[in-house]
């Protein structure tokens, strides 16, 4: 892939860009501040509501990946943020190790698991390749009920630790940091894929995949980048949860809203940036998570799909393409 | 007053001297002073929609009509309860953040939890951190990890599920003539069901029982004739199935396509608990023998259950819910008088000695005297397994009156004896 190929990027956001160095160092700031800011609330119900919007944005970045960068829709997320649940309790139970490392953990059997799909199905396109990815839910999930090692169908209980680590006051507050780390980790990597070669050539074939091939972009390889780096994200944003409810089961970690919501959260933000899944996570997660304490109903879904529909007609760029489209 | 003798003019007597007592003890509830102050707000996550909320639903009802009858008796430690309810929507992912919401922001006093396993699990972590008593419903084996002092179950089943769930079955089928030799088991791979199969298995080796099938299908099973034909090729006296609602109806259906014919056939078939169920199958529930919690029957009538369902049903019958109320209602009112009973005796709301009250003492409920082990299970366990007899189209009247589910185990609470052979509606 030659400069020549792509001259309308480097004029255009050249003067106002952070550097990925700046841009990592503002998102652990962020973090940081925003565990503070939790911390100062004191308050266990902010710490897992917090938690459950930081695992929807860690998911809807990981899918933006390979679903907006590239252009591939994947119907599997929620096969691979269980793969990672069920990798935590199986490590776990394996080796006795804590959570971080069942979270590293994850994140290889994530990104194993996104290769050898990608290998697999990278070579059908459109809807095929989406149907691909649907079926791998429910090849995974019949995996996972027959295993009785994780408890199979019956659900595997994930005891937390009596000790609490330094310097936090609850196990709740320890994993909305975690969640808030790999929130910031999440969206850092997707800005630096982004704004990187990888990220342009990604752009490439989305745009036509035909002409970006001709072009010289290596297509395929490419593709099999982002999506072992989709997969071992979205594992790693499903790693936690064994600890947040104590208890799986596969109709709960195989469950239909992660699949949903990892769609719908880019498509209503935006996902030709790194912003737009961030948007879109925080702006739907905070609402389902009104909805269920405030209507107490059925309405999450049904919140999804109407916010859904609104942003297509209306927004079809997203709450990002709105703000661009303005300027 | 013609012919009125000696002994029955007495007998007028005592009643007219009874009459206002009997009066002042009914309008004792009138007259209890009303509750007054902040309530006690008593939370819980509840299965309002989704696939539990068949169950979830009338257990909310139940919450609310034990919260009235309170009230009407003045309250909880002179205050007023109420009951804060969150749907779960039958999802456990949600149940942390209602318990915490519950405990954080709204600052309930007491928890309890809504129904069955997958709901009463993940609230475990919250609740112990809080150091809370939690009561819950209708969950199996939950504290067995957890191991937590201050968790007490409203589930028939004991804290020894593998000696005697299926025991109930295994004695009234040994006590047949002529004695089965060999058992079938069909069971849902699920926690509960995998328990339940475990034990029917254990008691059967121990009953000298043949197992000539056994086999558990996933829960995406549809078509069930292959199960039936292959437990028919079998040929068991006995047929050992637990299954939930649409595998039950699924298996019904097949046994009485199949036309089937087994000495005894039963087991923890969860289906015919529900209303709708038991008009749906009809004469196919004749001589079925089903684990059951309550049976309408007259040896199984403590004092409030008969007020409960008539309090019950026309709530249900206006919200949609499950019309008789036979199956959960009982249980979520004793959960609610469990916690209740406690907080009377101790007179203050401390979790610690609202624990440790609760492990000494007996609670008197709508099932009947309750006490707890150390592991929150009931010390003695109450599976009641019954038989559905003479059922004829498909009325609901006919499940209201006794006779109609006859009580065979346990031998204290039998109302009737066991018919064979199990033919699923075949004349």
């Amino acid at each position: 892939m030659s400069g020549a190929t792509l001259p309308a990027a480097a004029p255009l956001a050249a003067p106002r860009r952070m550097g990925h160095g700046a841009f990592w160092l503002a998102s652990a700031l962020a973090a940081l501040a925003l565990v503070a800011a939790l911390r100062a609330l004191g308050s266990e119900y902010a710490y897992f509501a917090a938690t459950f919007v930081l695992q929807y944005v860690v998911l809807a970045t990981a899918w933006n990946i390979l679903g907006g960068y590239a252009g591939y829709v994947n119907f599997g997320a929620a096969a691979f943020f269980a793969a990672g649940a069920y990798t935590t309790v199986a490590v776990g139970k394996a080796f006795g190790l804590p959570l971080l490392p069942c979270i590293a953990a994850a994140a290889l059997v994530g990104g194993a698991l996104g290769l050898g799909t990608g290998v697999l199905t990278l070579r059908l396109r459109g809807a095929y390749f989406a149907i691909a990815t649907l079926c791998l839910s429910v090849v995974l999930q019949t995996l996972v009920v027959n295993w009785d090692f994780v408890g199979g169908s019956r659900g595997a209980y994930v005891v937390r630790p009596r000790e609490v680590p330094w310097p936090f006051d609850s196990y709740g507050g320890f994993l909305c940091a975690v969640m808030v780390g790999l929130a910031a980790g999440a969206v850092a990597i997707a800005r630096t894929v982004e704004k990187s070669r990888l990220g342009l050539g990604l752009a490439a074939l989305r745009d036509d995949e035909a002409a970006a091939e001709a072009a010289g972009v290596p297509t395929l390889r490419l593709k099999l980048v982002a999506t072992t780096i989709s997969g071992a994200m979205m594992a790693v944003a499903g790693a936690p949860l064994p600890y947040l409810g104590s208890y799986i089961e596969p109709n709960s970690a195989f469950g239909l809203a992660y699949g949903v919501n990892a769609i719908a959260m880019p498509l209503i933000g935006g996902t030709s940036s790194w912003a737009g899944p961030l948007v879109g996570a925080v702006l739907l997660a905070s609402l389902q998570q009104a909805a269920t304490v405030t209507i107490s109903s059925a309405a999450n879904l049904l919140i999804v799909g109407v916010v859904l529909v609104v942003f297509v007609c209306a927004a079809p760029h997203g709450i990002v393409g709105l703000f661009r489209g303005q300027r | 007053m013609e012919g009125l003798s000696r002994r029955g003019l007495g007998r007028a007597a005592l009643a007219a001297a009874m009459l206002p007592a009997a009066a002042r003890a009914q309008s004792t509830a009138a007259n209890a002073p009303a509750p007054a102050g902040e309530p006690i707000r008593i939370g819980c996550s509840m299965s309002l929609s989704g696939g539990l909320a068949g169950n979830g639903r009338p257990a909310a009802i139940t919450h609310r009509i034990w919260a009235e009858d309170v009230n009407a008796r003045g309250g909880l430690l002179g205050r007023p309860v109420q009951v804060v309810v969150y749907d779960d929507q039958s999802s456990g992912a949600n149940v942390p953040g209602i318990y915490t919401k519950l405990l954080d922001v709204d600052k309930v006093d007491l928890v309890v939890s809504g129904y069955a396993t997958a709901i009463i699990a993940p609230a475990m972590p919250v609740v112990m951190q809080r150091n809370k008593v939690f009561v819950s419903l209708l969950g199996s084996g939950v504290n067995t990890d957890f191991r937590y002092d201050r968790y007490f179950s409203i589930s028939p089943t004991g804290g020894r599920i593998k000696e005697t769930f299926a025991k109930g079955f295994l004695d009234v089928a040994m006590a047949m003539e002529p004695k089965p030799r060999s058992i079938a088991l069909v069971n849902l791979d699920s926690d509960f069901h995998q328990r339940a199969a475990e034990s029917a298995r254990f008691l059967a080796r121990q009953h000298g029982l043949r197992v000539v099938y056994d086999r558990a299908y996933p829960p995406s099973t549809v078509d069930f004739s292959p199960i039936i034909r292959a437990v028919q090729a079998a040929r068991p006296d006995l047929v050992f199935v637990g299954s939930y609602p649409p595998d039950t109806a699924g298996l019904l259906r097949a046994a009485s396509e199949l036309r089937v014919n087994f000495p005894m056939m039963g087991g923890p078939m969860i289906g015919p608990h529900i209303t709708a169920q038991k008009l749906q199958l009809g004469p196919i529930l004749n001589n079925l023998v089903v684990w059951d919690v309550y049976a309408p029957e007259p040896t199984l009538q403590f004092p409030g259950m008969q007020a409960l369902l008539e309090r019950y049903q026309p709530i249900a019958a206006r919200e949609g819910a499950d019309a008789l109320g036979h199956y959960v209602p009982p249980l979520a009112y004793a959960q609610m008088q469990v916690l209740e009973q406690a907080v009377r005796r101790v007179g203050s709301l401390d979790q610690a000695a609202l624990a440790a009250d609760l492990h000494a003492h007996r609670s008197d409920t709508v099932i009947g005297p309750l006490e707890f082990d150390a592991m929150g299970e009931w010390t003695e366990e109450r599976n009641l397994y019954t038989q559905y007899q003479g059922i004829q189209g498909n009325g609901i009247e006919q499940f209201r009156r006794a006779g109609t589910q006859v009580i065979l185990y346990p031998p204290r609470y039998r109302s009737g004896e066991l018919r064979k052979p199990y033919t699923a509606g075949a004349a």
